[in-house]
């Protein structure tokens, strides 16, 4: 029997995830629509002797379309020949906005579809003060009322078993206007099959992406003949169901206190106040770092143990030879890079998805809209900036919930900017080698300079979106409407399965790229072209014939290392650093981040042949580190290699440069232009070179 | 005919009631959300330094923030 497909709909905070979640039991995909990056939800169910695909459409107030998720829904409703166009709808209504229910729910009648009605959160009826005559509510809708709570399950078995009943008719319709009634038969020619309000909708379309070229060519051409607007139609079409709801559910629905709008308002007077507002906030911001550093620290320290050994079982377990070398230091190390990042990743989104569920975050957006306007960013651009200090791979894919697509193109490429967490250990570096441990009005040094990195990556986010906005041509008015929902306890099967998904979708989508560009490296560094690579020994006992057994072994992978490929690599590109001050051997650190900035450590700890495993934590390991790297002289200059100047041109380098290849993927991916992904990684690499090069010659 | 005023003018816990739009830029999204000619809403907050303003609709008991300059856009009379 062919599967029946069923779409979920309707407003944001309605609890329509939820109740996704507790119909599919978490038996769902997520992936993408085809060609866009908007998120889709599908899940399988087998009930009542029969498939059901269960399709979780993003949610929105009606069906004309502000953005690219509302542009999917309608294209899913309209199109019969979409693949998950479906054959039941089951609009999905909280008690308190039950009326912007209605209207959507009214509107995907009109078009033909079978709907059915589900008021959610049944609970807090009683508690937002409302009363609501179900019969005389089925009556005016044509269809059963199902009450469901998505937190506990109430209702949901109920309502599954329906998904299989016939719908009843539905009659009676929007009045259109008389007025456009000649448009309305013009353009009813094009759509010979479709209802009368199919046709109207049709017609107070403009976005470019619904209606095939010609159609949409066509419909204009109608519009302007009678000089009317797309805008102009879809205002008439609110105002008339507006009204007309209001005024039909006076017999249905009556209102007295609404206790929950009374709790969400003594929250709000403190945390949306004019200034202890932004005092909790950041308050909030402050505790989520420090819980991220603090509770990471074991998680990662634990990661970093499970692959080391994993390394060393494989080594000692396997042939000896090229492949072994692959495998423990190719992909193994390749893999361990990825996952030693997910801790403070999973602990970033678990605060993210709680601020989210709580309503929170929509505060959020409200405090902070007014400061980033000027930049010509959004209050929702908050979020995409806040989650790129854990990695900027989930954070770009955050900006998707930004209507305007100006904004969301700014806030995708200025989002690396910000201080991820794979800086972090090349700022550890270079900070304890080049600042003095020394405390300073009672402040260590190393930690203000650390806190000012952190600064630096915000500063740098900012100013270049206030430089690309001016560059960037805007399609659409900016404006911002949203929604502060009520204040609730969070669901935490949402919040779990949201990390989760975060979580998976950045080891995949980095892992693999971060993953070839390992095994890239790995293999630029294991071959050289000539016998000084493949037989170091004999030059090392012709070069330096004191040296003991271990320091031969170190001085044999630095050998490597200089005259492999990755080597010649770094050679090569030393006449474009030299005036950074940076000398080959940091070329080669430098090639090496664009598989991911922390390989930085751990490739110039080969170059000084300290081996791979320099752990920075390891305070014994780091001293040797620090004091083989301090001893270092640049070969240019005949100076110490990483002096002040070089240190600082080096941080304002990795400040600012794009090195992340995994996050050029995802951004071309979500821009879906090769061009402004072109434009990012120039503009940021063209910044950090003038900004290291400023530095090191004032500094030098 | 009481005086029209445009939402940005108004102060916190002031209500009012919806007359229309002073131009065509804004979306219908501002009708669907609550702006329609004859709601009745109540200004709730006030982000500082001409910050978003934050409304509550009467009719459904919903929060809406929107940025001043919409809220210029929107005429409305006192009650």
């Amino acid at each position: 029997m062919k599967k029946k497909t069923i779409a979920l709909l309707g407003n944001p905070n309605v609890g329509k995830t939820s109740l996704f979640n507790r119909i599919t039991k978490l038996n769902q995909k997520v992936g993408n629509y085809p060609g866009i990056t908007v998120e889709k939800r599908q899940g399988t169910i087998t009930a009542n002797d029969q498939e059901y695909s269960i399709i979780d459409l993003p949610g929105t107030y009606t069906l004309f379309p502000n953005s690219l998720d509302e542009e999917v829904v309608l294209k899913t409703l309209l199109q019969k020949e979409n693949e998950d166009y479906p054959e039941l709808v089951v609009v999905v209504s909280e008690p308190s906005t039950i009326s912007r229910g209605i209207i959507i729910y009214q509107q995907v009648r009109e078009i033909g579809l079978p709907a059915i009605f589900v008021i959610n959160m049944e609970d807090e009826i009683n508690a937002k003060g409302l009363s609501i005559d179900y019969s005389k509510l089925e009556q005016y809708l044509k269809t059963k009322v199902y009450k469901t709570n998505a937190r506990t399950g109430t209702g949901v078995d109920a309502l599954i078993k329906v998904f299989n009943q016939e719908v009843g008719p539905y009659f009676g319709a929007m009045n259109l206007p008389a007025s456009y009634q000649p448009a309305i038969d013009e353009a009813k020619k094009l759509f010979p099959l479709d209802t009368e309000y199919k046709t109207w909708l049709h017609l107070a379309l403009d976005s470019q992406n619904i209606h095939p070229q010609d159609i949409s060519q066509q419909l204009k051409s109608i519009r302007d003949k009678y000089q009317i607007s797309a805008q102009q139609l879809q205002k008439e079409e609110s105002i008339i169901r507006h009204d007309k709801v209001q005024n039909d559910l006076v017999s249905i629905l009556s209102k007295s206190e609404n206790k929950k709008l009374s709790f969400t308002d003594k929250v709000d007077s403190i945390l949306i106040h004019p200034i202890f507002g932004y005092v909790i906030f950041f308050g909030i911001l402050f505790f989520i770092f420090q819980a991220i550093y603090n509770w990471s620290g074991p998680l990662m320290d634990g990661v970093d143990g499970i692959f080391a050994s994993l390394g060393e079982f494989v080594a000692a377990n396997f042939p000896e030879g090229p492949l072994n070398d692959l495998l423990v230091n190719g992909i193994i190390a390749g893999i361990g890079g990825i996952v030693i990042f997910l801790p403070q990743i999973v602990i970033l989104f678990l605060f993210i998805a709680i601020m989210e569920e709580t309503g929170y975050m929509s505060r959020v957006v409200f405090l902070m809209d007014r400061w980033l306007k000027p930049f010509g960013l959004n209050g929702k651009s908050v979020i995409p900036l806040m989650s790129g200090v854990a990695c900027a791979i989930p954070a770009v894919m955050s900006a998707r919930n930004i209507e305007n697509p100006k904004e969301r193109l700014l806030t995708m490429l200025v989002t690396p900017f910000m201080t991820c967490a794979a800086r972090l250990p090349i700022y550890i570096v270079i900070i304890g080698l080049v600042i003095p441990d020394r405390d300073f009005l009672g402040f260590n040094l190393q930690g203000i300079t650390l806190f000012g990195m952190y600064l630096l990556g915000i500063i740098g986010a900012l100013l270049s979106a206030l430089v690309l906005n001016k560059i960037i041509k805007s399609v659409r008015n900016s404006y911002l409407i949203f929604e502060l929902p009520t204040y609730k306890t969070p669901d935490f099967k949402n919040v779990l399965n949201t990390v989760w998904e975060k979580s998976l979708g950045f080891l995949l989508g980095a892992g693999k790229i971060i993953l070839a560009i390992s095994i890239i490296l790995w293999v630029l560094g294991s071959f050289g072209p000539n016998d000084r690579f493949t037989q170091p020994e004999k030059y090392i006992a012709m070069e330096k014939p004191h040296l003991s057994e271990e320091e031969i072994q170190n001085e044999v992978s630095a050998y490597k290392t200089e005259y492999s490929y990755l080597g010649y690599l770094g050679q090569a590109i030393e006449p474009a650093i030299r005036p950074l001050g940076y000398d080959w051997k940091i070329g080669i650190g430098l090639l090496a981040s664009f598989a991911a900035r922390e390989v930085f450590v751990g490739t110039v700890a080969v170059v000084y042949s300290l081996g791979e495993e320099v752990d920075i934590e390891d305070d014994e390991q780091k001293a040797t580190l620090f004091q083989r790297m301090k001893s270092e002289v640049n070969r240019n200059t005949g100076e110490q290699t990483y002096n002040f100047a070089t240190g600082i041109s080096l941080l304002l380098f990795y400040a600012f440069a794009m090195q992340c290849m995994a996050t050029i993927g995802v951004v071309r991916k979500e821009t879906g232009s090769w061009k402004w992904t072109a434009i990012q990684a120039g503009f940021m690499t063209g910044l950090a070179y003038i900004a290291a090069l400023i530095a090191y010659q004032l500094l030098k | 005919m009481q005086n029209k005023v445009s939402l940005d003018k108004l102060s916190k816990n002031d209500e009012a009631v919806i007359d229309s739009f002073l131009n065509d830029t804004l979306p219908a999204k501002f009708y669907e959300l609550g702006f329609a000619p004859g709601s009745i809403i109540k200004i709730k907050h006030k982000a500082p330094f001409n910050g978003p303003v934050c409304i509550q609709i009467k009719h459904d008991d919903s929060l809406i923030a929107i940025r001043k300059s919409e809220a210029a856009l929107i005429l409305a009379h006192k009650i």
